[in-house]
């Protein structure tokens, strides 16, 4: 008999696992618990087996008392389960910021604001020890370099809290739909053991086991979906009833790549950034059948032109797509198909709301005049346009070329990104040397970056939309402000990994050698020299905002939130 | 309308407002006291001060002062307005002591510089935008060396590989000075393009004594002259967008110094206010 050897491909990322101490006997003794031992091993593809997933995509780690396994704001890419001993969730109200390795925001003194005129250093890139000073309640140390509570039966005694024993599952919605971890959970006991699950294995885990499916899409649909479709004002008048109706209904799903940062590097390292693939998620002339709703990541809105396609907009958390249609086929009795087009760039969480259930449950509760604005026979011959798709129409405002650029570099992640208008910089650098004066006379940016036309976006943190540098930081220590949302790291617990800094695809965050007040570098132990993460910070410590933008004596220079092109386009237009 | 249309009307029609007033009130008052002149003098001390204040508003930026755009937009209307208030201070006549004399020129430098100042930071960028290849000033020369390394590298090749001294000869005799440092400096800042293309034309004649492996050096070398130049126009007018205010802030300081002494000078020897 003829012996055939198939040659299946593993999947790239097994290249580097997550683990490479995972030895056959972990994967054989994680086959015998919940929920692997009740799965089908058979239901999965030759390409990705069970146990390959289990080697590859998965961690043992221990956990020792106190120590924090997720914390509340950060962004992970992995699932826990637990498989030995404890672990405490930090119910509402959480722990205080400074022992999740944050720092509190708050501004300075107008006090130390001037002071700043004489304590400002002469070196570089100078800490003073009340910077660098962690909250007495934490230590970082260990082998993942992680965060420990200092006195966790004080944290049990004052914060309420809830136990995970072996066989729970959690921070599987944040892994899979890319968004904050709501709660901070630590461990209790030295015995505490965790599979820790990357977001690629628990996808295919997913895929071919509907066990593990039906529980995280039970759990989504009871945390996630009911918070989320109570924001968006169409769902708002909804009873209880209704809404559940609609949950129970509602699909959700993941397009792309999660680690689109990554390749997006690889890609403009090569010069091929573009034209991509970009997933279709739903078509222009295709019957509607459910309003889009885009929980993360971003989609591109484009129409066809000529014989091509013309981008009017990018969506981003919070947008949706389709609903103008299926409001008007309902109430009309029409079949006017979608009028554009949606497509993933990079990666998109979305969720999916069928258009039997938007008629029969939702618009119903609609008031006529909150519905979105109905077709017109000549907007469908094309003759005229409506208010509606003016609104949309980005691109018309702010011109095709701009629109390209800006989402061929992902600029459309900027919640503050830094535009120079550069027929009117006069390239003094007050700006720089603002930024100087506002951060210890280390400037945070680089008058410096990609240009179209007359618009540059400088070299500067842009406090995304989507933090990619947030994934996988050990300490916590680049986070989220409590105010604004800026994107700030904390020197303290910093432990200079270089994480962030390599996550990032706009080189936005630079690692940076770090000195005593006397101008000597600082070593540890080793004799090595100290590093720590450092970028923009917009300010957020500063009385009056961005010194950049409030220096620019001619008006040249803007932070600008990349989800709102009418302001942009209105200040182009200044 | 445009924003800064709008916003020019609107200092402008201040300026206007503010400039008629001062004229009716100086006629109304013209000749009862000597009084006007202790008060424009004043005034206009105190708006020179704020003026200069701009200075120190730029070293403290962290300072919650609102925007540098907007104190610009102040500072060039006062400081014109400051313009009338000096011509009704001098009474509109040239001085005869020296010590106004020194002190009107100093006043009409840092007018001047002001006036071309805010001319050129409004107009030259466009031209620097519209002329592409913009490199950071601190960046230009090293731009520089590169291209003159390239020049020279082919200038010497081409002796070797041609077995003759045409081009190598030429580069010593024009070439060289022209990429050794900035070059054409007026010519850049009034856009006249007369330098380089001489250049070009002298090394285009010269290819009529070249052979066909030479003229694709000279080829290359035209483009390396084109670089250059354009690196030169970046140099002009960045340079020039920057030393204006090397003769606006320094002469503001003096100007600032020598108003102190003219006013303490008046109350020295006028026996004070009347
Ligand atoms: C007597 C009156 C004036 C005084 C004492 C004065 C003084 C100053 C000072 C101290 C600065 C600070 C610059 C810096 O720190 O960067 C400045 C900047 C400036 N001044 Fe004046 N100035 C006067 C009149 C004017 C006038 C009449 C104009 C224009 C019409 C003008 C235009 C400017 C401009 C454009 C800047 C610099 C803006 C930039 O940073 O790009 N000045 N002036
Ligand atoms: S916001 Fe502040 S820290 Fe950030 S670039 Fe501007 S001046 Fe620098
Ligand atoms: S302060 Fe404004 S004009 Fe000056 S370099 Fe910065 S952006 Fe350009």
């Amino acid at each position: 008999m003829d012996t055939a050897h198939f040659v299946i491909d593993k999947p790239e990322r097994w290249d580097s696992s997550f683990d490479s101490d995972m030895t056959e006997a972990d994967v054989n003794r994680l086959l015998e618990i919940r929920p692997f031992s009740e799965m089908n091993s058979g239901k999965f593809s030759k390409r990705t087996p069970l146990r390959g997933i289990l080697k590859n995509d998965a961690r043992i780690r221990r956990f020792k008392n106190g120590e924090i396994i997720v914390r509340a704001g950060d962004y992970g890419s992995s699932a826990f389960l637990v498989l030995a001993g404890n672990a405490r969730v930090v119910l509402d109200p959480g722990l205080p910021v400074s022992l999740l390795g944050q720092r509190k925001s708050q501004h300075k003194s107008l006090f130390q604001i001037v002071a700043q005129l004489w304590t400002n250093p002469r070196d570089p890139e100078v800490r003073t020890p009340a910077e660098l000073e962690q909250d007495t309640g934490v230590k970082v140390g260990g082998e993942f370099k992680g965060v420990f509570l200092q006195d966790v039966p004080r944290i049990l005694d004052e914060h309420l809290t809830a136990t995970m024993s072996p066989g729970d599952f959690f921070g599987e919605i944040a892994a899979l739909s890319r968004s904050a971890r709501t709660s901070t959970i630590f461990a209790v006991g030295d015995a505490t053991e965790m599979l820790e699950i990357r977001w690629q294995g628990l996808r295919d885990l997913l895929r071919f086991d509907d066990h593990l499916r039906h529980h995280i899409d039970r759990i989504y649909r009871e945390r996630t979906l009911a918070t989320h479709l109570r924001e968006i004002p169409i769902f708002r008048r909804l009873n209880d009833e209704q809404l559940k109706r609609v949950i129970e209904q509602t699909q959700f799903g993941t397009y792309g790549d999660y680690d689109w940062s990554g390749d997006y590097k690889r890609l403009v390292k090569e010069g091929t950034r573009s034209p991509e693939k970009e997933t279709i998620i739903a078509q222009e002339g295709d019957y509607p059948n459910g309003v889009v709703l885009i929980r993360s990541g971003f989609a591109r809105l484009s129409q066809k032109f000529g014989h091509g396609h013309r981008t009017l907009n990018y969506l981003s958390a919070g947008s949706q797509f389709g609903l103008r249609e299926i409001a008007h086929n309902w109430a009309h009795k029409d079949t006017v198909p979608f009028q554009h087009s949606l497509r993933v760039i990079g990666y998109t969480h979305v969720i999916v709301v069928p258009a039997p259930v938007m008629e029969e449950i939702v618009l119903p509760t609609v008031p006529r005049d909150q519905l979105p604005e109905f077709f017109t026979p000549a907007e469908l011959a094309g003759t005229e346009q409506s208010e509606s798709q003016q609104k949309l129409d980005a691109g018309a405002k702010i011109g095709p070329e701009l629109m390209e650029f800006l989402t061929e570099n992902r600029y459309f992640n900027g919640t503050s990104t830094m535009v120079i208008d550069m027929e009117r910089c006069t390239r003094c650098d007050d700006c720089v040397r603002a930024c100087a004066s506002a951060n210890e006379g280390n400037p945070r940016f680089l008058r410096h970056g990609q240009t179209t036309g007359r618009i540059m976006v400088a070299n500067s943190c842009m406090h995304c939309a989507d933090p990619v540098c947030l994934i996988g930081c050990p300490t916590g220590a680049i986070h989220r402000g409590q105010t604004g949302g800026e994107v700030v790291v904390n020197q303290a617990t910093c432990i200079g990994c270089s994480i962030c800094s390599n996550n990032c695809p706009y080189e936005a965050i630079r690692m940076v050698e770090i000195r005593e007040e006397d101008g000597a570098f600082m070593v540890d132990k080793d004799m090595k020299p100290i590093v720590k993460a450092t970028k923009c910070d917009l300010c957020s410590d500063q009385l009056g905002g961005p010194a950049c933008e409030r220096s620019c004596p001619h008006g040249a220079l803007k932070r600008m939130d990349m989800n709102n092109l009418d302001s942009f386009a209105k200040w182009l237009q200044r | 309308m445009s924003g800064f249309v709008r916003r020019r009307l609107l200092w402008g029609s201040l300026l206007l407002a503010a400039t008629l007033a001062v004229i009716s009130a100086y006629a109304r008052w013209a000749g009862a006291t000597t009084r006007e002149a202790y008060l424009s003098g004043w005034v206009l001390f105190g708006l020179m001060v704020l003026l200069t204040g701009y200075n120190w508003f730029k070293k403290i930026p962290y300072l919650p002062m609102g925007r540098s755009e907007v104190w610009l937009q102040f500072h060039i209307y006062a400081g014109l307005f400051t313009g009338v208030l000096f011509l009704l201070h001098v009474r509109g006549r040239w001085p005869t002591g020296w010590f106004e004399i020194v002190l009107t020129v100093l006043y009409v430098l840092v007018m001047v510089s002001g006036v071309l100042g805010i001319l050129i930071s409004r107009g030259w960028p466009k031209r620097l935008s519209a002329r592409g290849g913009e490199v950071p000033f601190e960046r230009i020369p090293i731009v520089r060396r590169q291209l003159r390394e390239q020049a020279e590298a082919l200038a010497l090749n081409s002796v070797a590989e041609a077995r003759s001294a045409t081009i190598a000869e030429f580069h010593a005799r024009r070439l060289h000075a022209f990429f050794a440092g900035p070059q054409n400096f007026l010519s850049h800042v009034f856009e006249i393009r007369l330098p380089l293309n001489a250049l070009l034309n002298e090394l285009g004649d010269l290819n009529r004594f070249l052979n066909e492996q030479e003229r694709k050096v000279t080829a290359q070398l035209v483009t390396l002259v084109r670089q250059k130049d354009g690196l030169d126009y970046q140099h002009a007018l960045q340079l020039t967008l920057r030393l204006w205010l090397f003769i606006h802030i320094p002469v503001t300081y003096s100007l600032m110094l020598c108003a102190l002494a003219h006013i303490v000078l008046v109350y020295g020897f006028s026996a004070g206010v009347r």
